[in-house]
């Protein structure tokens, strides 16, 4: 054990700013939503903060076929958050596929689901 | 060179060489973060720190003991895909009629390859070798003479791609493991020191086997439905974990009979670190006399120092920059 600590303390002496993975934190439309209204863009907004060229997003409709109208952006005053413009969404579900990399260069990728009910 | 020198000159040795290339670690497989669990493996090879991790138990023994065990466990990635760890512990035994005893146990090292990363379909495999070195630790805490062996294949395997009407099912995931454990010598030759008995007892080969079942509400948050919890509920992994030993072979002396534990508990994860509790239930006498619990802090390394400790040390993958 006095070992683990002096090897913790020669690790803390390494120290450089903390970051981390860029997880998608929140989004609106909201993840696994149904919205009565269809939105023409969408935004997503990570934990952490993104480098643009290498972050990106697009929407597909249940036949696979893409529905975003134009490149996924990183907010240039808010690199957490992600636009992403969408054509005019008919009624049903569409799948927001992300890929993100971190300022700290790790990449991560998800996606999730949202709904535009009948109207 | 002493142990004490020898365990802070292995882990000296892994904290100051310097990483050389671009990182990505954590066990992070398309939507899925497995965590670290505290029992079982998770089927990732990493950068990571678990300092310290406290467990209290009842041993299996007649008389049961009360064990504390204090351990520590530094895993490095070389490259991307293949990482070594080093873990020790610190044990206090105190059998009723008998001084406490403490000390350290062996030291445990490991080379971790990792097999498989499926994105799509939230499935890693890692293959490993553990090595625990025979006398490097107490006898009086149960560290045995000799060194053993433990290939071990670790898997992990989340339920995202089920279809979009399981709901709140995708969250699961599950993890298992499973290991053979080899003893270096066949048998321990020991002598009483007041009578001059000589013993042998036959060191069996033990099946290890485990696993784990965990629901993420980070999983849940992210990729099924934001229900709009308090953040703090948006980070917890609800978990049981089970781990169990069969002796299997030569087992003239230890019997064949399966001991192990079942886990639940819970893990909160944070930005770059991950604290997790649960309890420690033996399933059968010979495993525990009472229902014990662990505890662990565990650092992500490769979030805390993305640019130096948290990176491999060789670089075998450049950054996809066509994506």
């Amino acid at each position: 054990m006095r070992s683990l600590i002096m090897a913790l303390t020669a690790t803390l002496a390494l120290t450089a700013p903390a970051s981390a993975h860029a997880f998608l934190d929140h989004a609106e439309p909201p993840v696994g939503s149904t919205m009565q209204k269809a939105p023409r863009s969408l935004s997503l907004w990570f934990t952490e903060d993104l480098e643009p060229a290498f972050s990106g997003a697009t929407v597909t409709d249940t036949q696979g076929h893409t529905v975003d109208a134009g490149k996924s952006q990183v907010d240039p005053h808010n690199r957490r958050l992600m636009h992403v413009p969408v054509k005019a969404l008919g009624p049903g579900s569409y799948r927001v596929n992300w890929h993100a990399l971190s300022v700290d260069t790790h990449r991560t990728e998800g996606n999730y689901a949202f709904t535009v009910e009948s109207r | 060179m002493g142990r004490p020198w020898l365990r802070a000159g292995l882990l000296a040795l892994m904290t100051t060489l310097v990483p050389l290339g671009s990182a990505f670690a954590h066990c992070v497989v398309g939507n899925r973060f497995f965590p670290a669990t505290l029992n079982v493996d998770d089927p990732c090879v990493a950068d990571e720190l678990s300092l310290p991790t406290i467990s209290s138990f009842k041993t299996g023994d007649n008389p049961a003991a009360n064990e504390l065990d204090i351990s520590g466990e530094f895993s490095k990635t070389i490259t991307e895909d293949f990482g070594v760890s080093v873990g020790s512990t610190w044990t206090q035994l105190r059998t009723p009629g008998s001084p406490t005893a403490t000390g350290f146990k062996n030291l445990e090292t490991a080379f971790q390859y990792q097999l498989l990363k499926d994105p799509t379909h939230e499935f890693a495999m890692m293959a490993s070798l553990g090595i625990e070195w025979g006398g490097t630790g107490a006898s009086s805490v149960g560290a045995d003479p000799f060194t053993t062996y433990t290939p071990t294949l670790d898997v992990g395997k989340g339920f995202g791609d089920l279809p979009t009407e399981a709901g709140w099912l995708r969250a699961f995931a599950v993890t298992g493991s499973l290991g053979y454990a080899i003893p270096g010598s066949a048998s321990t030759t020991s002598v009483d020191p007041d009578t001059g008995d000589v013993t042998v007892t036959q060191n069996p080969r033990v099946l290890q086997w485990g696993g784990s079942l965990q629901y993420s509400m980070p999983y849940l948050k992210s990729a099924v439905v934001d229900l709009g919890l308090p953040d703090f509920a948006n980070q917890l992994i609800p978990i049981v974990e089970a781990q169990f030993s069969t002796p299997v072979a030569n087992t003239a002396d230890s019997g064949a009979k399966t001991t192990g534990t079942v886990n639940p508990g819970i893990i909160y994860v944070g930005d770059t670190y991950q604290v997790g509790v649960e309890a420690i239930v033996p399933i059968n006498r010979d495993s525990g006399g009472n229902i014990g619990v662990i505890g662990q802090l565990h650092l992500y390394l490769d979030d805390m120092f993305p640019k130096t400790l948290g990176r491999p040390l060789i670089d075998t993958s450049a950054i996809d920059k066509g994506r």
